[in-house]
């Protein structure tokens, strides 16, 4: 692990919005990528795909693409901010037999192995057996120094991982445009918000689509943090928070 | 039931006979009442249709199983494979959403569509739970008038949310008086199949002349032309799939 750099808060500047995210490993779990989008082209470093052999899940390389847009979507939005991003698709959504808790988790530790810097998880699970087991898992990451950042669901029963805010970086939709104007709030357990409103962004197909939805509040963070990464490649996860932080929109809550 | 006696299974039938009349007293309200919330929650969000997705088999294929709008009734009964399309990624991850310019889809959307005849440009999709597990889809289609459309609203995606969970309270006492209904008839059409006492005797015993009377001579009926081989049980299949067809039924008629 890189040596906590206390002095990080204090030498943050813009430049780092000039940063495109070169080098920054971003791992997309979700319903896979359609990597022949004309704005995808080239930015997608690798696509696997989740199946089960036995109660296993395994990932092997795939060209199967996007069954469902989802994760075209979310990696249109990293694509749109930061275009040198290194971009992983990790699908566990779409195949038969795939899309349930265990293939997520599966991802989740995968996109771990495989070292990504950012792991973008734009989707969870309300199911509360899979709390204890995703609660280690993001522990591990934190530990590997992945930054983990979910989105919220809308609904009134509390989703997982995006409640566990100590580990991770948890984000709902705002009706904000400007991707660098993301909240940040201290005290609520989704920390923050960022645009995830009528986005309009990459569809299978080479088409684009508007969309809203929590769901792509977060590859907003995950872009910024991409661009942050290549300016301040030694960001640990906590520390990682903590720029957002210094550079949001924040408030304090209670 | 260890009492053979006719006398006794006679009581035990009627006492399960009356459990399905029961059921259906139930299923038939709870049906009209979910296509009427439907209609209502169409006004509110300022839809043109909606749709509820069921789970069909255990694959994860979501089926249409109500629908309210212009083409609902060649809507009910379509599936979705699993994982596919935005309902496929909300119901796998709980995560709703909504998605403009639909029309462009090359997916599943167009295959639809091109089977209805409608043409969906803009979707507002948010996943139904009951007691913690994600149980369906809640779909709703374009705005009334002519396209463009405006897109579906974080205000109207968190409207949908509540509509969505008095939706899944009924859909759950809907399927629960259903499962009773089928269970009941099952049970006596084994008790039917396991007793020596003559079926229509039987029948005379509970003193039923009601539907199920009737459904438990069509049942006996039809078992005794399966038992006359695999021909005889084709063609009365044909027969039955032929009526089926020609009356438009595959629901069950109040």
């Amino acid at each position: 692990m890189p040596p906590v750099n206390r002095s990080l808060l204090n030498r943050l500047d813009e430049s780092w919005k000039e940063c495109t995210g070169k080098g920054v490993s971003v791992a997309i779990i979700d319903s896979g990528i359609d990597t022949t989008h004309p704005d995808l082209e080239g930015k997608v470093r690798s696509s696997y795909e989740a199946s089960k052999e036995g109660p296993r899940v395994v990932f092997n390389e795939t060209d199967s693409g996007d069954s469902a847009g989802h994760g075209t979507a979310c990696a249109g939005i990293v694509a749109g901010i930061a275009p040198d991003a290194e971009i992983h698709s990790i699908k566990v959504l779409g195949s038969a037999g795939i899309g349930d808790g265990d293939s997520f988790l599966a991802g989740l530790e995968f996109a771990v192995k495989l070292e990504c810097k950012i792991i973008n998880l734009s989707l969870g699970t309300t199911k509360p057996h899979y709390s204890a087991p995703l609660r280690d898992l993001l522990d591990r990451a934190y530990l590997a120094g992945s930054i983990v950042v979910s989105a919220a669901n809308n609904l009134p029963q509390p989703s997982f991982p995006s409640v566990f805010s100590s580990s991770l970086i948890s984000v709902s939709k705002h009706a904000e445009t400007d991707p660098y104007k993301f909240g940040f709030r201290f005290g609520e357990v989704i920390e923050m918000t960022a645009p995830g409103v009528n986005v309009k962004t990459a569809w299978p197909g080479g088409s684009h689509k508007t969309i809203t939805g929590n769901s792509f509040a977060c590859p907003h963070i995950s872009a910024v943090l991409s661009q942050l990464l290549e300016r301040y490649p030694d960001l640990t996860p906590f520390e990682a928070k903590s720029a957002l932080f210094a550079i949001s929109n924040s408030s304090r809550s209670g | 039931m260890e009492d053979q006696s006719p006398e006794r299974l006679a009581a035990a039938l009627k006492r399960v006979l009356e459990t399905i009349e029961l059921a259906d007293v139930l299923t038939a309200p709870f049906n009209e009442s979910i296509e009427h919330l439907l209609l209502a929650s169409c006004r509110g969000i300022n839809a043109d249709g909606a749709s509820v997705l069921l789970p069909y088999g255990d694959e994860g294929d979501l089926e249409f199983k109500w629908a309210c709008g212009a083409v609902s009734d060649s809507l009910v009964g379509a599936r979705i494979p699993a994982g596919k399309g935005i309902a496929g990624f909300v119901f796998s991850t709980g995560q709703p959403m909504a998605v403009s310019d639909t029309e462009q889809e090359a997916s599943f959307y167009s295959k639809i569509d091109r089977t209805t005849g409608f043409s969906t440009h803009t979707i507002l999709a948010t996943p139904l739970q009951f007691g913690g597990e994600i149980t369906g889809v809640l779909e709703y289609v374009n705005r009334e008038g002519t396209p463009p459309f405006e897109p579906f609203s974080p205000e109207e995606m968190d409207l949908a949310a509540l509509y969505a969970e008095a939706v899944s309270s009924l859909v759950h006492a809907h399927n629960s008086a259903e499962f009773t209904g089928r269970f009941g008839s099952r049970v006596i059409e084994n008790a039917l199949q396991d007793s020596d006492a003559d079926s229509g005797e039987l029948l005379n015993a509970i003193g039923d002349s009601g539907n199920q009377s009737d459904a438990i001579r069509l049942a006996e009926l039809v078992r005794s032309v399966s038992s006359l081989g695999e021909r005889e049980r084709k063609l009365c299949m044909e027969i039955l799939e032929s009526f089926k067809k020609l009356t438009g039924s595959g629901e069950r008629k109040a």
